[in-house]
């Protein structure tokens, strides 16, 4: 068993590339899925009834379809509905931030109704309104409650833009197998693929879970 | 003997025949009772009464089913703004406290001047330092909730109540949720309160307080009030079955 | 644009077949990843330090990689570790539960982890073994909390079953692309694959909702 890891250093400027496609694809993503995810929330939980089943069975819907089948729905056959042409990138942004929004709505609601009733009470009693008191007491703590599950979220997000491979955008995931299949050694290449990602991903459930604890006494009523 | 000492200043609030049902349970069943200025007034009775209900229907985080209820001469509003505007004249306080976590102490009395009143940042902080001054927590202004004893939570989150300089202040069972130790300081601050004049509504198992700082109380009994009137007839020549049944069974000994 | 969906008809013998797949991929990975997460887990407790680290490690690694380039890694690696010429299937089965052990490694932890000290305690102070009493009173509360979460994996694995198509493995989701590829008739077949995953899945996710409801719980 030979390994040459001089492959590496020769595509790094390629490689290099997909890791700053991955970078931007998470953090795009991640950002749209979390406002849509909080629009969606906040529209179950005080918009009319009918839109309510809807958003339950978009929902729903989004935790029954893998990503991978939502990622190339996207960019093969939503063209050809819509009839827009759309790049990789593209497709795979928005095909992630539909899937993403669902499950970000589903912890902005959880979130949100974990709030205890008491907290709105006392603040209906200083005289303010529904919508101060959600601004300025049941969010601020629901954001903090929210904390641990956005960070394995962000976590998810980052994996699934390596799915996007499939769809041909040139994320990390993609510019390895380019190289692994150019160069032939496709254990060298993968094998510092996963280096990488671990490394990128890591910190991501580290850090949230240092955050959390400094602030969780913020949220806790 | 049922002298009302401060009978004589202008009624606060009003309950008359007030009716609440939950589904099949009728919680009050015509609660009538007068609350005049810079009096007292304590609701005493078994768990399940209907003395919390009653206080939660005053400023309308519940609605009542049947009677009526007056602050200050005008019926209790049914609108959002109007039950705004009259919860800004009520101060309450609840057995858990709910302070905001996410909020010092200072923040925490400050947020009703500054979100209701509009007030600007730093007046609205002048107040609320005042305000936990009054109740002997100056000191503790920059600390989140988390790091207070119970006892000092309730007297911040009175503060909080008092910074919006209300008419009346309704308290609803304030020391049940705390260790015996912490109790007397947050009694002191209602009795300190209660001289300075204060209309107080408090529902309470605090029967010495009840007896030393009451103008009026009311004995409630399975929605009903079975007997209202002075502490010294309350307490020490009760008229109903019901008052003498339920003191006893604190040990009420006088 | 003429739409021809009578595709998906014609074809429903290979899609039932790759349908067969998924499902029986997500058996055989649940199979064999959640007696190896307990066995994970325990180690990550109660094993020696050395065990424990390692552990740890794996815990650590498939939790933070994902889970398409694992597939892709095993299905180069692995006949060169092992030396086996391993099928297309096989080495999914492998990847997938490479990367389900980890994460079922983590909710046993957490399950047994759940239980107060006091409950081992008691358990000690009437005479039993730590082994009596991890089996008769950590055991038996910790299956509780730790059901649901494996619900919800399971849901999330029948899903990444779709990874195990870059491969070539014959699921569903690989046969509806080649499908396509043959037919061309991209917009019946896509739509066709999707809405077989919902048919599927969305039912799944309602029994893991029930599962979530009637066993979560409220200390």
């Amino acid at each position: 068993m030979n390994f040459d890891f001089g492959v590496i250093a020769d595509n790094g400027r390629f490689l290099g590339y997909g890791v700053g496609i991955t970078v931007v694809l998470s953090l795009v993503s991640g950002l749209t899925s979390l406002v849509l995810g909080l629009v969606v929330a906040l529209a179950r939980l005080y918009g009319p009834r009918g839109l309510r089943s809807l958003i339950v069975l978009y929902v729903d819907s989004m935790r029954a379809i893998p990503v991978l089948v939502v990622l190339v729905w996207t960019f093969f056959a939503l063209p050809i509905v819509a009839g827009v042409t759309m790049s990789p990138f593209a497709a795979a942004l928005i095909g992630l931030t539909v899937h993403l929004a669902a499950y970000a709505a589903e912890i902005v609601r959880a979130g949100i109704e974990s709030v205890r009733p008491g907290q709105t009470r006392a603040a209906l009693a200083l005289g303010m309104s529904r919508a101060q008191i959600l601004r300025r007491i049941v969010l601020p703590q629901a954001i903090v409650r929210m904390l641990p599950a956005f960070g394995s979220l962000l976590s998810v997000t980052i994996k699934d833009t390596a799915i996007a491979s499939v769809i041909a955008v040139p994320e990390l995931m993609r510019q390895s197998e380019t190289v692994a299949g150019q160069s032939f050694q496709p254990i060298e290449v993968f094998t510092f693929a996963m280096l990488l990602y671990f490394l990128m991903l890591y910190p991501v459930t580290r850090g949230v879970d240092r955050v959390y604890r400094r602030v969780a006494h913020l949220g806790r009523s | 003997m049922t002298e009302r000492t401060k009978a004589g200043g202008s009624t606060i609030i009003r309950y008359l025949d007030v009716v609440k049902r939950y589904g099949a349970f009728t919680a009050l069943r015509g609660v009538s009772l007068d609350v005049h200025a810079g009096e007292v007034v304590c609701l005493i009775g078994p768990s399940g009464s209907g003395k919390s209900t009653l206080l939660r229907c005053t400023n309308g985080l519940e609605t009542i089913d049947g009677g009526d209820i007056e602050f200050e001469g005008t019926r209790l509003a049914r609108d959002d703004r109007g039950l705004r505007a009259m919860r800004q004249r009520m101060g309450m306080v609840f057995q858990n406290f709910e302070l905001f976590p996410h909020l010092t102490a200072l923040q925490n009395v400050a947020e009703g001047p500054r979100t209701v009143l509009r007030m600007p940042l730093d007046e609205a902080e002048r107040r609320a330092l005042a305000m936990l001054d009054k109740v002997g927590l100056a000191d503790k202004a920059p600390n989140y909730p988390s790091a207070l004893s119970g006892g000092q939570q309730q007297r911040v989150a009175i503060a909080r109540a008092l910074a919006m300089q209300p008419d009346v202040m309704l308290f609803d069972e304030p020391t049940s949720a705390l260790d015996p130790e912490t109790i007397g300081e947050v009694l002191n601050v209602m009795k300190a309160l209660a001289e300075e004049g204060m209309t107080m509504v408090v529902v309470t198992h605090e029967m010495t307080f009840a007896r030393r700082v009451g103008d009026w109380i009311a004995v409630f009994d399975a929605g009903r009030i079975v007997e209202q009137g002075p502490p010294r007839q309350i307490f020490d020549a009760p008229t109903t079955e019901r008052t003498r049944d339920f003191l006893g069974h604190l040990g009420w000994t006088g | 644009m003429t739409l021809d969906w009578s595709v998906v008809w014609q074809h429903r013998d290979a899609l039932a077949q790759g349908t067969a797949t998924t499902f029986l991929l997500t058996v055989a990975t649940m199979a064999i990843a959640v007696p190896c997460g307990i066995v994970v887990a325990v180690l990550r407790l109660y094993g020696w330090s050395p065990l424990r680290s390692l552990a740890t490690a794996y815990v650590e690694l498939f939790r933070n990689l994902p889970l398409i380039l694992v597939v892709y890694w095993a299905f180069y690696v692995l006949p060169i570790l092992t030396g086996l010429g391993l099928s297309p299937l096989a080495t999914g089965l492998a990847a997938l539960s490479l990367n389900v052990t980890a994460y079922n490694a983590e909710t046993f932890r957490a399950g047994i982890n759940s239980i107060r000290r006091g409950q081992v305690e008691a358990a000690m102070a009437l005479g039993m073994t730590r082994l009596q009493a991890l089996r008769r009173v950590v055991v038996p509360q910790a299956l509780r909390r730790v059901l649901p979460v494996l619900a919800s994996t399971w849901v999330s694995l029948f899903k990444d079953t779709s990874l195990v198509s870059v491969i070539a493995v014959t699921e569903l989701a690989y046969v509806s692309m080649q499908i396509r590829a043959q037919t061309f008739r991209v917009l019946e077949m896509l739509t066709a694959m999707a809405a077989l995953y919902w048919l599927l899945g969305y039912p799944q996710a309602k029994i893991v909702d029930w599962i979530q409801r009637r066993w979560s719980v409220t200390e």
